[in-house]
């Protein structure tokens, strides 16, 4: 997982003196080079390599195979594009996205907003590791939602989609209020600190030209800060990746497709490799 | 109420850790299920499975992670039409 | 395996249709109580993905986890799994529950079964918890007795304190007071309390400097 790329910071909002943070447990600074763009050093001061994608400002520590990922759905013209911010989570980054990747818990985490009982059924979706992008995708995923997005007048049955292109990264295109014919971007990205430390930075490219970004942004950090309460208490802290002390059913299949992709990379960075 | 469904899954991957047997009859175990192995080989497992079919279904997603030993590629899942089939959950 | 009963809360901290987390030596319990009162003491995780259920919701006499909704019976026999609602979970889905008892307004818990019930304290009722960064046998000095129950003067009140190990320098102090106690009694007890974890924890840092 050291070759990956990690985000660390808002391109917009980059700090004028350095700011230290923590990358797979190695101190980092994140700041602005002479120039004005972003700089990040390690530990030693070396610059490590960075660019810019979606808002936020990416590095790693070793050296990638591939470019960074591509949401080619974010170009289309007329989206809003938030940088909602950050929220730094005491738990391991891959539960973060497993989190992210779960429709089930809206109805009781999310209640009266992304779901509401009794419409807690979940629906059989589809699930695939795609061979050629090396991406998990679910699709077919519907759910009824009270409020799906600020956007939303009222209770729709919502689609969504999901994708994990990297690691600790994940993608939901879900339907969008104001457009039914197309899909709202909502990504998570999730910078590892540590093995039980996060922080997300989500990142989306909405229609809506009815609500103010800071509307936008409170909707979204307030989903997130509801999840931050179940990611700080699920035992163990690290994901694991032998469910034999626990009890996924169908409705878990996203979450279990992506523990398996992890398991085949050995992106095992926040993972807990025997059943506890 | 769930349909009762008895199945036979035919697990494929690198399964030859001698963990994977007592793993897949625990987790059987843990859901309630009937489980049979039936034939095994380093790549292939059968297990005739049994029980309510959202279990059924359960059963082949824990399988499909498993445990870390061993890596499963695949569960071609098979109904058995036998009379255990026809039963239901509650009877 | 202990099957000894152990202090683990008052009877007040967990009213009905509540949950709590508590410790039973070194495991993490949820303590709830049911609408009609009946309490009850599980293993504090969720066998579905290992929530801990200390922090679900209590809806007639079933607790059910935050996540994602399942539902336990009294036992810890799961009831329901909302995701796939026409499915009558099996009897194998069920969380580890512990015996419990209370008596004094105490919750007693304990791993297995206990051949005699918790002890009662005639004319004492649960009063305060409170936590200590101590160990057990430093907070019994400091009540100037000894084990895990110890009937002290704290200030001008009588009261019985039962002290829970709760690790290697750390420590639960449950205080029962007089059911007849007035008023500024209790206040009295709840300022030699906060007195007694002081001296406790100052006693311990002297100890490890």
């Amino acid at each position: 997982m050291r070759h990956q790329w990690y985000p660390v910071g808002i391109a917009a909002k980059l700090p004028d003196s350095p700011a230290e943070s923590l990358l797979l447990g190695e101190r980092v600074h994140i700041g602005r080079a002479k120039g004005g763009g972003p700089q990040v050093t390690d530990a030693k001061g070396r610059a490590l390599p960075v660019l810019t994608r979606f808002g936020h400002v990416w590095t790693t520590l070793g050296t990638p195979e591939r470019d960074l990922f591509t949401i080619p759905e974010a170009d289309q013209p007329g989206r809003r594009l938030v940088d909602v911010g950050t929220v730094r989570v005491r738990c391991s980054p891959l539960r973060a996205v497993e989190n992210f990747l779960d429709i089930a818990h809206f109805p009781f985490v999310h209640t009266d907003i992304l779901g509401a009982e009794p419409h807690t059924e979940v629906e059989r979706y589809e699930v695939e590791i795609r061979e050629d992008s090396d991406e998990v995708w679910a699709t077919k995923v519907r759910f009824f939602q009270p409020q799906a997005a600020k956007s939303a007048g009222g209770g729709i049955t919502t689609d969504y989609m999901y994708r994990v292109p990297a690691p600790t990264c994940s993608i939901l295109y879900k339907t969008s209020p104001p457009r039914p014919g197309e899909w709202d971007v909502i990504t998570l990205f999730v910078q590892p600190m540590t093995e039980e430390l996060c922080q997300v930075w989500p990142w989306m490219a909405l229609f809506d030209d009815a609500s103010t970004m800071t509307d936008m942004i409170h909707f979204q950090q307030m989903i997130f800060v509801q999840d931050r309460s179940i990611l700080e208490n699920q035992i163990p802290a690290k994901l694991p990746l032998d469910p034999g002390l626990e009890i996924p059913t169908r409705a878990d299949m996203t979450s279990i497709a992506y523990r398996r992709w992890l398991k085949r990379h050995g992106y095992t960075y926040g993972a807990q490799l025997v059943a506890a | 109420m769930s349909d009762f469904a008895a199945e036979r899954f035919a697990i494929s991957g690198d399964l030859g850790s001698p963990v994977f047997v007592p793993w897949v009859e625990r987790h059987a175990r843990r859901l309630g299920l009937a489980a049979s192995i039936s034939e095994r080989s380093p790549t292939r497992m059968q297990v005739r499975i049994e029980g309510p079919a959202e279990l059924v279904d359960a059963m082949e997603v824990g399988c499909l992670l498993g445990p870390i030993e061993v890596w499963v590629d695949d569960i071609a899942r098979e109904p058995l039409n036998d009379r255990a089939a026809n039963r239901t959950a509650d009877a | 395996m202990t099957t000894t009963w152990t202090a683990a809360a008052l009877s007040q901290d967990v009213p009905a249709g509540t949950a709590a987390p508590g410790r039973l030596g070194d495991r993490d319990l949820a303590i709830w109580r049911s609408a009609s009162g009946k309490i009850a003491a599980w293993a504090d995780r969720c066998p579905h993905r290992g929530m801990r259920l200390s922090h679900g919701f209590v809806r007639g006499e079933a607790l059910s986890c935050i996540y994602h909704g399942w539902r336990y019976g009294q036992t810890g026999q799961c009831i329901k799994i909302p995701a796939h609602p026409g499915l009558e979970p099996p009897d194998a889905i069920r969380v580890p529950a512990f015996a419990v008892a209370e008596a004094s307004g105490v919750i007693w818990v304990a791993d297995g079964a206990p051949a005699t019930a918790p002890p009662a304290f005639e004319g004492f009722t649960g009063f305060r918890s409170l936590q200590v960064d101590a160990p057990a046998s430093v907070v019994a000095e400091a009540l100037g007795g000894k084990g895990d129950a110890i009937r002290a003067a704290l200030g001008p009140t009588p009261a019985v304190a039962l002290i829970q190990p709760l690790g290697p320098d750390r420590s639960g102090l449950h205080l029962l007071a007089p059911l007849s106690a007035a008023p500024e009694a209790l206040d009295a007890l709840s300022v030699a309390a906060e007195d007694l974890r002081r001296r406790a924890e100052a006693g311990q840092k002297g100890r490890a400097a």
